[in-house]
């Protein structure tokens, strides 16, 4: 159980129709620190201006920390979550 | 024309930026200085301008809820608008209507919400045009969107059958909201819905403010001289989202370039250049429009909110019991009263 | 909340109702879905989100803009056998089409002597709290209750907006489904804390006609629905740290109307507030305590009630928080009524 942590990057979802703009915020978390998450289980809701992207366990595993909350801002680059893998 | 268009197009790319202050990077619709919903019209400006060209303050005019560009050509006061979309105490209306809900009486002008809403009142400012016997006309403005709705088409009948000076201004910008026009509509050109109820249509099929102007004079004219109604239909073109925050997820991206490619604006200066006139003189115009529309706004955010409980007043004209406070005494047994 | 909720993965208002939409479309290929902006938008309070990328254009129909014809080919289609799901986009729209609605959904079954039913969903977003003034802004709970013949559905949380859907497209009468934007939890909107809750992934009923106690009290009973249930809770909590320990039901149905959990309520605490985001005059609060009245009379102290003036609803930011009720408001009522 040593696997690495795993984190989840806002650019991955970065929505295609807000792609001239550098930052955006964290409209909804449906999972909670701790919790299990398969593969592919929507995680939160991003949005860039007015576009909403659905962000998705990239692992299976343990939501392990919560970097960026509800109504945090966020920039390119920066780290949604971490999953520890199951 | 061309200044109306100048204006309107700066006026709404500077509401543009007031709207979303605030709204930056998380877009919430309740912050910044600007309350609710923004429907702005940039690419609309020649249908505008060119009808609204041929009237006179005692013209009437209902306008959508996109309503900033017709409501600029028809002479609305800039500055109690703005003050208006700003929800401020000297606006319009008091803050209590907002940006969908402009009324100016002074010329005329009002616009509202939902679709199609405009149509019947215009009828009804035709008809009591002809019932005084006076020369004005009414024009209504809807989009291409609304032409299947029945107030438009109930409208339509009403015009025609008591043959009333109204003319109906389409401005088709091919989308409703997220619906592209042929989702929603078998025809390509709504000014042969006119055809169905025995009055005029004509169609003019590319952004053109001259060719609008052209039009707009025969339907007007023909409105003024007692001939009865028009149904015209302008392409116009859609710069913008339906409204601010419209991240058009939608729209395909060649079809925003195309819509940005056909600027009635730049046509417009390109035709008057080619008459002779100076850049000089356009700049100057330009420039007039600029320095008026930084004023208006300058001045409505200036202005003052409106104080909370003048939310309770204006629900009447008169008072809520009627025009009189006292009631006429009847003789006993005249009336229907048991006492 | 009467609820257990089981579910460690939360939803939002909006996905709750997407996702009972979206099973019984699953399970039914006689629910389809109609209105405009359904398809490619998804919907402009996200109430459609997803649904015609799984469906198709076939299932998932925008249309003309004309409220008349195609909510009163909803009310054909449903004659005819078919679940429809319509939606209006914003109730204020209503007044295009009511004749559809209360001439002709609502009253066919009756008409009919019992021999039609009218299957239809009519989804609409409703309420203010954004400044979107006079038509973009109202709740006319009262307008569509007062009507006989439609059922009248508010939900207030996820949990809630899922259980009421199923068991709305299932029901073979028509039902007015009316989800309140503040609460979809969308990213421009926030909503407040309190609707995104856990919700199961299976399917689930909840039936109409009973209201649910979202927090119990002794000291004074709270009776209110859609958005303010939210805004009664958190003036519940205030008034906890004064020591008034107020009860908050969300009637979640206005038709069938759950009196019972309102008259038990009242015959416990003797003091009623009735918050409702309509008109105050002839709605919901003045139906609320009439029936307190009628059959809990001896039991009742005093009486409060909280709604919109009798104003359209005004634009500019500080007219629209004069005329909605606040959370302070109905702390301040339920103080009153002590």
């Amino acid at each position: 159980m040593s696997a690495e942590r795993v984190a989840v990057t806002v650019d991955e979802y970065w929505p295609a129709d807000a792609d001239e703009s550098e930052s955006g915020v964290v409209t909804n978390w449906f999972v909670r620190e701790g919790a299990s998450v398969a593969e592919g289980d929507t995680l939160c809701e991003i949005q860039v201006e007015k576009v909403s992207a659905d962000v998705v366990a990239p692992v299976g595993g343990t939501l392990a920390e919560v970097a960026l909350g509800e109504d945090a801002e966020f920039d390119r680059g920066d780290t949604l979550a971490w999953i520890e893998p199951a | 024309m061309y200044e109306d268009m100048v204006t309107a197009r700066y006026y709404e790319e500077r509401l543009q930026e007031e709207y979303l202050e605030g709204k930056q990077p998380a877009f919430d619709i309740s912050a910044g200085p600007i309350p609710g919903e923004l429907h702005l019209a940039a690419g609309h400006e020649a249908s505008g301008a060119g009808v609204c060209i041929h009237l006179r303050d005692d013209d009437t005019v209902t306008a959508p809820h996109r309503p900033h560009h017709v409501a600029i050509a028809k002479g609305v006061d800039l500055k109690r608008m703005t003050a208006e979309i700003f929800g401020r105490e000297t606006g319009l209306g008091k803050g209590k209507g907002g940006h969908m809900h402009l009324f100016d009486p002074d010329v005329n002008f009002a616009c509202s919400g939902i679709i199609a809403q405009g149509c019947p009142p215009a009828v009804g400012a035709a008809l009591a045009a002809k019932k005084r016997n006076t020369d004005s006309v009414a024009v209504a403005f809807l989009g291409e969107g609304a032409i299947d709705q029945g107030g438009f088409l109930e409208s339509l009948n009403f015009a025609s059958v008591h043959d009333l000076p109204v003319v109906f201004v389409v401005e088709d910008n091919d989308w409703a909201i997220s619906m592209p026009k042929e989702r929603i509509t078998d025809v390509e050109d709504g000014s042969r819905r006119a055809e169905g109820f025995d009055m005029h249509g004509a169609r003019v099929d590319h952004d053109d403010a001259c060719d609008v102007y052209e039009a707009a004079e025969e339907a007007v004219g023909r409105a003024r001289d007692g001939n009865g109604p028009t149904l015209l239909e302008v392409q116009v073109h859609r710069r913008m989202g339906h409204f601010m925050g419209d991240a058009e997820g939608y729209r395909p991206d060649a079809d925003v370039e195309r819509h940005q490619a056909r600027d009635s604006i730049e046509r417009l200066a390109a035709d008057l250049r080619g008459d002779g006139v100076d850049e000089a003189d356009l700049e100057a115009i330009r420039s007039d429009a600029e320095t008026r529309v930084d004023e208006a706004i300058e001045w409505a955010k200036e202005q003052p909110e409106p104080d909370p409980e003048a939310a309770h007043e204006d629900a009447f004209t008169n008072p809520p019991n009627g025009v009189t406070e006292e009631e006429p005494a009847i003789a006993a047994g005249d009336g229907g009263g048991d006492d | 909340m009467a609820q257990t909720q089981v579910s460690e993965r939360e939803l939002t208002m909006s996905r709750a109702m997407v996702e009972a939409v979206a099973h019984e479309m699953r399970e039914n290929e006689e629910v389809f879905l109609m209105g405009e902006d359904v398809a490619d938008y998804g919907g402009i309070f996200s109430s459609t989100d997803g649904l015609r990328e799984e469906f198709g254009y076939d299932r998932v129909m925008d249309v003309p803009i004309a409220e008349t014809s195609y909510i009163g080919a909803g009310v054909g289609a449903a004659q005819a056998g078919m679940r429809p799901i319509v939606e209006l986009m914003f109730v204020d729209f209503f007044g295009v089409a009511m004749d559809q609605i209360y001439n002709n959904m609502a009253k066919n079954t009756y008409m009919s002597g019992g021999s039609v039913s009218v299957p239809m969903v009519l989804t609409t977003a409703v309420g203010g709290t954004y400044n979107d003034a006079a038509q973009h802004s109202q709740t006319l709970y009262g307008t569509f209750a007062h009507l006989p013949g439609m059922k009248v559905v508010v939900p207030s949380t996820a949990y809630d907006a899922k259980g009421l859907m199923h068991n709305a497209i299932r029901d073979d009468d028509p039902v007015v489904y009316m989800f309140h934007k503040r609460l979809m939890g969308l990213g421009w909107m926030p909503a407040p804390d309190g609707p995104k809750t856990g919700v199961p992934e299976e399917e689930y009923t909840i039936p109409f006609g009973v209201a649910d106690v979202k927090r119990e009290g002794a000291d004074a009973t709270v009776v209110t629905l859609g958005l303010h249930v939210h805004r009664a809770l958190e003036a519940a909590e205030a008034l906890a740290e004064d020591g008034i320990d107020a009860e908050v039901i969300d009637l979640r149905t206005l038709t069938p109307l759950d009196t019972e959990t309102v008259l038990e309520s009242v015959r416990k605490t003797g003091r009623l507030v009735v918050v409702d985001e309509d008109y105050r005059s002839y709605g919901v609060t003045g139906e609320i305590v009439a029936t307190a009245a009628e059959d809990a009379l001896a039991d009742l102290e005093a009486v409060r009630r909280l709604a919109l003036p009798d104003v359209p609803i005004p634009y500019s930011r500080p007219l629209e928080n004069e005329v909605l009720p606040g959370a302070d408001d109905i702390a301040a009522a339920v103080r009153d009524v002590q």
